[in-house]
């Protein structure tokens, strides 16, 4: 049969943010995928280099609405790790809180993402709704529903009164009985069961070999959290489990992603139950000694990783994001050979695609006039080069 | 979980939504609002427009006495600031020394142009 290409995007009425699909087809079932996803280069890295330790905590919490929490905490981690404070243990606790809030609102409105994919707009505006819960115990926390500004370097700028933490665990008894009936749900509807179940398989391998990282790995049975495997904040001290399971397709990730939510819960009322007492901050110094820091987190859609590099002064030398989305994009493409053309949607919105996190450089010519990216080729030709200069320095 | 039961439930339950503005939705106690500035408590530092990440805050030569503690002093300077164009984080707020500067709950600012300038 004749092979088709089937272009989607950069913009399509489909597409929530701009990205570029190239779709091989023949007839009606998927055989390749060609990706362009650097639309949305926003320089925030660059800006990062010009701003203090203060001044860009809020910069870099806006390099994803969503992930707001786990850049500022991944990026302060680094920071405090290179300064060699310790954080209070009620800073730390609350780190947790807020990190674990926020995986709560993303995965409830992953749901309701795939739920809409699938075009079962009832799932979607059940989660949509019992996300407000989640929302509304971040704006009394924090004051704001989405980007909290909760994190400085040495600790929290916000404390949790005993008045906030009360009004937190109410509110956590009826989130629960809603993700029970998530779990119920997800046994039994036929709708979920017939668009999710064997659509998008990823082997456990092929999560391997792709480098997949969060509920992606997880989901093809690969054992792998940061929150466990490198503990940050107060992890180490909170008892929950990581949540693995065998299927690979979309239905395992649904059934990774509900589990985690109630496992966010337990660790949510963990914390709030034990919030140690003292100070909430520390006076970190003005500036970090020389040093580098490569600083790791979970974040809802996987392992982010901050790499932080210090020369003395109040502000970043070089500032590296790698976000969960960028090490899942090229499993979406393996995903998606032999599905059907339908299946496409929710096959790629199974990683939770972020994709103004992931784009990361655009060169543009001297005159501005037009933009490229640079090709593996290029990338390792400009690394030979930059050694070879090294060497002769 | 049943559509039929949310369907009946709904039947019983006031709207979610408010007639705005008619109405207001309550907002916690320690929402992040728009900035306003208590101009007699104001030292002129500059503290706040060094810190603030989206430089949406100018200090302007503004030459007054005002009292602080007891105390009388000439400060020189106060800060203009771009309300459209803060992004709420508060900095400020924490960065004062004279408590003169801070967040308040009111959530509703609207304007056409980014760099409108208000105290």
């Amino acid at each position: 049969m004749a092979r088709v290409i089937v272009p989607v995007g950069p913009q399509h009425p489909a597409l929530k943010e701009p990205v570029n699909f190239r779709i091989i087809a023949e007839g009606e079932t998927i055989v390749g995928l060609e990706l362009d996803v650097s639309y949305n280069h926003r320089g925030i890295e660059k800006a990062a280099e010009q701003r203090d330790f203060t001044r860009v905590v809020p910069l870099l919490e806006r390099i994803c609405g969503i992930c707001s929490h786990s850049h500022g905490t991944a990026f302060v981690k680094g920071i405090e790790e290179i300064m060699a404070i310790a954080v209070p243990p009620r800073a730390e606790y609350i780190r947790t809180i807020i990190a674990e809030l926020e995986r709560i609102h993303s995965h409830l409105l992953w749901l309701g993402v795939a739920a809409h994919e699938i075009g079962w707009n009832t799932l979607f505006m059940w989660t949509w709704r019992d996300r407000e819960a989640v929302q509304d115990i971040l704006e009394e926390i924090s004051g704001n529903r989405v980007n909290y500004g909760m994190n400085i370097v040495g600790g929290v700028r916000r404390d949790i009164t005993p008045e906030l933490n009360k009004a937190a665990l109410d509110r956590l008894p009826a989130l629960e009985a809603q993700i029970a009936g998530y779990v119920e749900l997800l046994k039994k509807q036929e709708t979920v069961l017939l668009r999710f179940q064997g659509v998008g398989r990823l082997t456990r391998e092929q999560a391997l070999t792709y480098g997949t990282v969060g509920p992606t790995a997880r989901s093809s049975g690969v054992e792998y959290d940061i929150r466990r495997d490198d503990p940050y904040c107060a992890y180490a001290e909170v008892p929950w489990d990581v949540v693995t399971d065998t299927h690979g397709d979309v239905y395992g990730k649904t059934i990774v992603r509900i589990g985690e939510l109630r496992e966010s819960v337990r660790i949510v009322r963990y914390c709030l139950e034990h919030l140690p007492e003292g100070d909430i901050t520390v006076k970190a110094p003005r500036n970090a000694p020389t040093g580098h820091a490569l600083s790791r987190y979970e974040a809802p859609r996987g392992e982010l990783s901050h790499y932080i590099r210090t020369n003395g002064t109040d502000k970043a030398d070089r500032l590296d994001v790698r976000t969960p989305t960028l090490a899942n994009w090229t499993s979406v493409a393996a995903s998606l050979v032999n599905q059907n053309l339908a299946d496409i949607p929710v096959i790629i919105a199974a990683i939770d695609p972020c994709l103004s996190c992931t784009s990361r450089l655009t060169v543009l010519n001297p005159q501005r006039t037009s933009s490229t990216e640079m090709t593996w080729e290029d990338l390792r030709r400009r690394a030979r080069e930059l050694n070879r200069e090294r060497e002769r320095c | 979980m049943s559509l039929l039961g949310d369907l009946i439930s709904n039947l019983f339950r006031k709207p979610g939504t408010v007639l705005f503005p008619a109405e207001n939705l309550p907002v916690p106690e320690c929402f992040r609002g728009r900035i306003r500035i208590t101009e007699d408590k104001c030292i002129g530092c500059s503290r706040c427009a060094l810190v603030c990440p989206s430089q949406c805050i100018l200090m302007v030569p503004d030459q007054k006495e005002i009292e602080v503690k007891g105390r009388k002093i000439t400060r020189k300077k106060r800060p203009r600031v771009k309300v459209l164009r803060c992004i709420r984080c508060g900095l400020c707020e924490d960065a004062c020394p004279s408590e003169a500067i801070h967040l308040t709950r009111e959530f509703s600012v609207s304007g056409t142009v980014c760099e409108t300038e208000e105290m």
